[in-house]
């Protein structure tokens, strides 16, 4: 058998519009973990409760410590039993960040860890409180030194967003299983896939480079 | 008799098993410059912060200008938040580690509390920040960053980010405390013009120099007590509790 290169050629417009939904679903579940975990990290910081940081504490091993793959189909399959029917490119979104804000708690944990405590005192003493002491002193700084973790992070997420094939939403890795299904030509469309796959991670880790470069500026 | 314009009243704070200030009162006229001494450790640094609540007391009270912070303790309702915010807004607080803003630019971190609590736009915060900025001698760093900045020209910054709100009184924990030896003298500089102009202002320092050349009143304490309040003439020369004898004796063989 013969590597057919035209096979790669007929496929590229379908492949591609998959790689659009991968990117979707990805920027979308990214997006959503990232607003959740700054949520959840406020929250921590600020109320100071042993119940909600053991809550946070119990969701953050539990997402830790059991495969995405069961954690999709939990969310696809069990939640209807509760009477919850989710769409699967919901569901996918929905599983992608739960999982992944989990990730980013932990990494915004660490990027507020490295801000001083004297960063607060100098905002409150000057009667910045509240949203704005978070908004506009606190968590610049703690993003602007997490950039290279959420920029891995992302680049998992966009990896991960592959498993939603599994409950039927329509990406790159589906839509890649339906070329080759039905033209019987799995090693050019799995090699045009991978490549599509491996360009997108490589443009989203350079990226990381230059925002590093861009704020590191402003840092020195 | 007219109330004092700052008065702190009885203020009690324990951390752990450590009691850090033991029923500390203290009354400071307006203009009035009070520079407080003590050994490490002796809760001067915790005074100052109890003022404008960064460390909440467990008792007492904090009066400004008629104004009583106090009783409050744990969460603070919304209400009481923003009559917290309202009153630090009036006094300024410069700290021993500088605490500049890294990710804005000098003019930036001048600017920032004016639009945000002053509620000023951001044209009006600019000047401001550019005449405050003049008056530490910043003036050619408006668009530099914090981390290019040396210790010395930090602290300036931080001197200009509160006086761009117009404190009424001004805390300085150990402003000069983490300069190098050559830097300090800058920021004397700006404290001394501070002081020429009249400004109320409380001093933690150990720049013993200082205080008794600008100082109305200097403060020692020791234990998280006040053992001895006078002119400065007084105080270091003739003190008259051994506690401060004892302190005094220490830091003149260290600084002969």
């Amino acid at each position: 058998m013969k590597f057919d290169i035209s096979y790669i050629f007929d496929a590229l417009p379908r492949l591609l519009e998959g790689a659009l939904i991968t990117l979707q679903v990805a920027i979308l579940g990214f997006c959503l973990s990232v607003i959740l975990a700054t949520l959840i990290t406020i929250a921590r910081t600020t109320f100071q409760s042993r119940i909600y940081n053991g809550f946070i504490a119990f969701y953050i091993s539990f997402i830790r410590g059991t495969p995405i793959l069961v954690q999709i189909f939990l969310i696809y399959y069990v939640l209807p039993v509760f009477g919850l029917n989710l769409a699967p490119f919901t569901a996918g979104i929905l599983a992608i960040t739960l999982n992944s804000a989990a990730f980013v708690t932990e990494i915004l944990r660490g990027g507020l860890a490295s801000v001083p405590k004297g960063q607060f005192e100098a905002a409150k003493s000057l009667g910045i409180s509240g949203f704005a002491l978070w908004w506009k002193i606190i968590l610049p700084q703690t993003f602007i030194t997490s950039i290279p973790p959420l920029v891995n992070e992302f680049t998992m997420v966009l990896k991960a967003t592959a498993l939603l094939s599994v409950i039927t939403v329509v990406e790159l890795m589906r839509v890649s299983q339906q070329i080759y299904s039905a033209n019987y030509h799995p090693v050019e469309i799995l090699s045009a896939t991978f490549i599509i796959y491996f360009l997108m991670c490589f443009v989203v880790s350079r990226s990381s480079v230059i925002l590093e470069q861009k704020f590191k500026v402003k840092r020195a | 008799m007219t109330p004092p314009f700052l008065e702190i009243l009885e203020i009690n704070k324990r951390f752990g098993d450590i009691n850090a200030l033991k029923n500390v009162s203290l009354n400071v006229s307006i203009g009035e410059v009070i520079c407080i001494i003590g050994p490490s450790g002796c809760g001067k640094s915790t005074l100052l912060r109890t003022i404008n609540w960064l460390t909440p007391p467990d008792s007492g009270k904090i009066i400004l200008q008629g104004d009583i912070i106090g009783s409050v303790t744990g969460k603070l309702t919304i209400k009481q938040n923003r009559l917290l915010n309202n009153f630090r807004a009036r006094i300024g607080m410069v700290f021993q580690q500088f605490n500049v803003w890294p990710h804005l630019n000098v003019l930036e971190n001048v600017i920032k509390a004016q639009v945000v609590v002053g509620k000023k736009n951001s044209e009006e915060a600019k000047i401001k920040a550019i005449k405050m900025l003049n008056e530490v001698g910043l003036k050619d760093k408006f668009d530099e960053w914090p981390d290019n900045l040396s210790g010395g020209q930090k602290q300036r910054l931080a001197i200009a980010r509160s006086l761009a709100m117009d404190p009424i009184l001004m805390l300085l924990d150990e402003p000069t405390s983490a300069l190098d030896p050559e830097l300090i003298g800058e920021v004397l500089t700006v404290l001394r013009n501070l002081v020429k102009e009249g400004m109320t202002m409380l001093i933690v320092t150990h720049e013993l120099g200082f205080a008794s050349n600008f100082a109305d009143k200097i403060v020692f304490m020791d234990a998280g007590e006040i053992i001895e309040t006078g002119a400065p003439r007084e105080i270091l020369k003739f003190p008259k509790t051994d506690r401060l004898k004892h302190f005094l004796d220490k830091l003149s063989i260290t600084s002969f």
